[in-house]
């Protein structure tokens, strides 16, 4: 019994690196991290808690540690519409880059994986459904550098 | 979808406007709804990859977003697929001008 649990583990294995190729290539996080897009903000926190954001960077890097610089960070003081907030950023070098909110249930927003001929220069719009921090973090040269910016939301979005 | 690509030196810059409700949990509860949003965007261009984003229900409705691409030239195609939550795609191609 304990043999044929073993040989059945391998064979999962065998399928897990028979696909790795192909992942390498493109990543679509919703399949490859499917529980970080569950990781929560403390919403007794109304907007202030970075707990959720330090587990999701954590769970997507690996690591939670992070340097100040080389990410450019744009966005609004002041959000009046908080269901079009208009975020942009950038990162010479990365690899990697994933945006977080401190604002909604969930804390992260998105992650780019930079391609070859990828430039790690973004504009997005995102929602926020109330006063938070935007954090953006990316991977560079094998460390990760962070960059944040609260933004003040006077009508909040994502119907919250 | 509409797809703006334009040749700007060594590289080329593309904004593109994704037609979708991005409807987040909390705003599906809301309006008695299900929550379906834009979970994968990929563009190419003749065929490589030059972007790739991982996306949430946390975007704004019908998301815009605007990157940049190394090399590309005028007349050459930039193709924009996305997928969502239920598995529904779309593709988009522009010309870059």
């Amino acid at each position: 019994m304990e043999r044929r649990k073993f040989l059945g583990m391998g064979a999962g294995m065998l399928a897990v690196l028979a696909a790795a190729p192909s992942m390498l290539m493109a990543v679509n996080y919703r399949e490859k991290l499917p529980e970080v897009w569950k990781i929560k903000n403390d919403e007794a926190a109304k907007g202030a808690d970075m707990k959720g954001i330090e587990a999701s960077i954590k769970a997507i890097f690996g690591s939670d540690k992070t340097e100040e610089g080389k990410v450019k960070l744009k966005a609004p003081d002041i959000a009046e519409n908080g269901a079009v907030v208009p975020i942009s950023f950038k990162a010479e070098g990365a690899k990697r880059i994933a945006v977080f909110q401190s604002a909604n249930p969930e804390s992260t927003v998105a992650i780019f994986d930079i391609p070859e001929r990828g430039l790690p220069d973004y504009s997005i719009r995102i929602k926020m459904q109330q006063t938070g921090t935007v954090v953006v973090v990316a991977e560079i040269g094998g460390k990760l550098y962070k960059a944040a910016k609260m933004v003040k939301v006077t009508v909040g979005g994502c119907g919250g | 979808m509409r797809i703006k690509a334009k040749s700007k030196g060594d590289k080329t810059e593309v904004k593109v406007m994704m037609k979708h409700p991005m409807m987040s949990y909390n705003e599906a509860k809301k309006k008695g709804k299900e929550a379906n949003f834009i979970v994968y965007v990929t563009a190419k261009n003749e065929g490589a990859t030059v972007f790739e984003s991982s996306t949430s229900q946390f975007l704004s409705k019908n998301p815009y977003m605007k990157f940049y691409f190394k090399g590309g030239k005028k007349g050459e195609e930039v193709e924009i697929s996305w997928v969502d939550l239920k598995g529904k795609t779309k593709t988009g191609k522009a010309k870059i001008k």
